[in-house]
């Protein structure tokens, strides 16, 4: 038998009482739980397509699938004419399936994990976090097949390029942003899931994927619509990629600052109920 | 300063029912009704050092598994105040986090990383964990290909070589073979011998004897008693007779009633008196008063022991050669005699009266007594539940 190890850096443990912990301190076990997120998130995501003969070919085949077949419908049956069309659907595409699949899975994560997170202690955020930062990888490399899809129809590389670095950046504070607040909601209501899934649908066509946002400004279009879409956090993050890529409309840095804005509201948002209900999420799954 | 501290620690639970959630909380905004509430604990004061083991004793439900959601931190107390120095272990989470198609060797890494450890730690470690757990061979196979006792075998390694500060063992010391289960028990002694904090919730009321130093009995939620193993186990079972047993009254047989009641059960030993405490081996007899309130022609007793993890060790009845006929209005004894060669630990007696209905010896039960619970001392010179009294002789050949 092996002799006893010494002990490990040991966490001090922790006081509780009926009120709940302050923000600093539920901040402080999130940054003890890095490894936990990082070692989970890789889980997630590699065995998610074990035992399959392609492997993780499936995680750039299935969004390109997707996108090349919106490409070709969008252009030839729908004949939108925007110039360099591939790679403008590829940019809001990606941008949308990464933000939809991460929102879809990571607003179930604290309900999923009931038999994780009813006995042991992390902080419950972590959870949502790690479903989001699964969803990263698939993220990463479909912006790599947006750049060789540019190379491919004319959009070169150039110093907007960069840009692609705060629109993922966006991209992922958005979509983990909503997915802290939801998680914690649907802990008590679970009809969130439900709603989340119709709202995507919608969201979808309310998000410049396959159009460019001046087309909301034609004389067919209500004015309305035009503001709706603007508003919406994710037409920022689409609207990024394009600036990144085949060039954005006039008020993309608008859409931006609007996204940012959301970002921030969801954000302080998903900290306080995480800080309030940290711990009595349990009482419920 | 204590490991863990308990001041007035109470957990009260909204009981929600069936109602999806929106809309009761709409409901209840709208007619202002409440929901029911329960304590599931209460008035918990708790103080154990660092290196001390604790043993938690109660019934089912009696609050014990929300005591170590405390402890672990998972749920916060509604009032009162808890608090753990150190890094805690719950033994609770055998194979939490265990990921079906990952191997035995990356999940002893994912799971390590949820108990706290390092990257280098848990590869410092791996060593051991594996050679603990006894499936070197199996240990770069998918965990989904694992039997379930080499799933729990590798789970509750990785629990104890992660060296806690506390463990918080739930019911975990009947995982696997007995050769295995005296590995643990071994490896726990030693972990609390170097140190460690230990809190074990377990039904086993023999391990709380020869682990802990100590047991805390909890009944209905309020903490009965805070005192050594022996007046712990004793209040349990004073406990668990006054109540009965709620666990063992499912009997699923059709009770025919109004013509028999058991008005008393009890177990005598060799001289006559009543005993609830027996040494192992010893002569007895279970004794039920039964009031007959009409004619039965053939009564039969029927008996059964099981062990406190409600295992039945030996049950029977004189059903094949009943009592003889009984008069309406009369009270008779009804006694059976057996011996009683069991392993230490507290045990359980059903007893019941029945009637033969006909030469085919179908049956039918008049009533059943509420249980009675004993305690058996005396030999430690066998495991397993009952002394099957082996001897042992070698022969030349």
């Amino acid at each position: 038998m092996s002799g006893l190890h010494g002990p490990s850096t040991a966490a001090p443990g922790f006081e509780l009482s009926a009120r709940p912990a302050p923000l600093p301190d539920l901040l402080r076990d999130l940054w003890r739980a890095r490894e936990l997120i990082h070692v989970l998130s890789r889980r997630a995501f590699f065995t998610r397509y074990r035992r399959t003969s392609f492997g993780l070919l499936w995680a750039v085949g299935l969004p390109l699938v997707q996108a090349v077949v919106m490409a070709v419908i969008f252009h030839y049956a729908v004949r939108i004419d925007v110039p360099h069309y591939p790679v403008f659907v590829f940019a809001g595409l990606f941008a949308w399936s990464f933000f939809s699949n991460a929102v879809l899975t990571g607003s179930t994560a604290i309900v999923d994990n009931t038999s994780l997170a009813s006995r042991i202690y992390f902080p419950r955020a972590v959870l949502p976090i790690v479903t989001v930062a699964g969803n990263i990888y698939t993220f990463v490399v479909t912006i790599g097949l947006l750049v060789v899809a540019g190379l491919l129809f004319g959009v070169y590389p150039g110093f907007n390029t960069l840009l692609l670095v705060p629109a993922a950046a966006l991209a992922i504070a958005l979509s983990l942003a909503l997915s802290l607040l939801l998680s914690a909601l649907h802990v008590y209501f679970r009809d969130i899931r439900y709603i989340v899934q119709a709202a995507m649908t919608a969201w979808f066509y309310l998000t410049p994927v396959f159009y460019p946002l001046r087309f909301l400004d034609g004389v067919h279009a209500p004015r309305a619509l035009g503001i709706v879409v603007r508003a919406n956090p994710v037409t920022g993050v689409v609207e990024l990629f394009r600036a990144a890529t085949t060039g954005a409309d006039p008020g993309w840095g608008l859409c931006a600052g609007i996204s940012c804005a959301w970002v921030l509201a969801l954000t302080v948002a998903a900290a306080e109920v995480h800080r309030r209900y940290d711990r009595l999420f349990t009482d419920l799954l | 300063m204590s490991a863990i501290e308990l001041d007035d620690a109470g957990k009260r639970y909204v009981k929600y029912e069936d109602e999806p959630m929106l809309v009761s909380r709409a409901l209840r905004v709208r007619t202002g009704a409440r929901h029911g509430v329960l304590w599931a604990l209460r008035h918990v004061d708790l103080r154990v050092d660092h290196g001390e083991c604790v043993g938690v004793i109660g019934r089912n439900g009696s609050g014990k598994s929300t005591l170590l959601q405390m402890l672990a931190g998972v749920t916060a107390p509604t009032e009162g105040r808890v608090a753990v120095r150190g890094r805690i272990a719950p033994l609770v989470s055998v194979g939490v986090g265990f990921h079906p198609e990952l191997t035995g060797r990356e999940n002893i890494y994912v799971n390590g990383t949820i108990l706290g450890l390092t990257g280098a730690e848990i590869a410092r470690r791996l060593d051991s964990i594996v050679a603990f757990s006894g499936i070197e061979s199996f240990i770069d196979t998918p965990v989904k290909f694992y039997s379930s006792g080499m799933f729990v075998r590798l789970g509750f390694s990785v629990a104890v070589e992660a060296t806690p500060d506390v463990l918080l063992v739930d019911e975990v010391l009947a995982v696997g073979d007995i050769a295995f289960q005296l590995r643990c028990f071994q490896r726990m002694q030693e972990i609390r011998a170097a140190g460690t904090t230990i809190v074990v919730v377990s039904h086993n009321l023999n391990a709380i004897r020869q682990l802990c130093d100590r047991a805390l009995v909890i009944h209905d939620g309020i903490p009965r008693l805070d005192a050594s193993v022996d007046e712990g186990i004793a209040l349990y079972h004073q406990l668990l007779g006054e109540d009965g047993d709620p666990d063992a009254d499912d009997s699923g047989l059709q009770i025919e009633n109004g013509v028999a009641k058991v008005i008393g059960l009890r177990m005598v030993a060799a001289d006559g008196r009543e005993t609830t405490n027996v040494e192992s081996g010893d002569a007895v007899a279970v004794e039920a008063t039964v009031r007959f309130d009409r004619d039965v022609a053939h009564p039969v007793l029927g008996f059964a022991v099981l062990s406190a993890a409600g295992i039945n060790i030996h049950s029977t009845s004189n059903l094949a050669s009943p009592f003889g006929a009984v008069a309406a209005g009369s009270t008779h004894v009804l006694r059976a005699r057996l011996r009683l060669p069991l392993a230490t630990g507290s045990y359980l007696l059903r007893a019941g009266v029945h009637r033969v209905d006909d030469e085919f010896y179908a049956s039918t039960q008049l009533d059943e007594a509420p249980a009675v619970s004993f305690y058996v001392t005396g030999s430690h010179e066998f495991g397993g539940l009952v002394d099957l009294g082996a001897s042992f002789d070698s022969l030349e050949r």
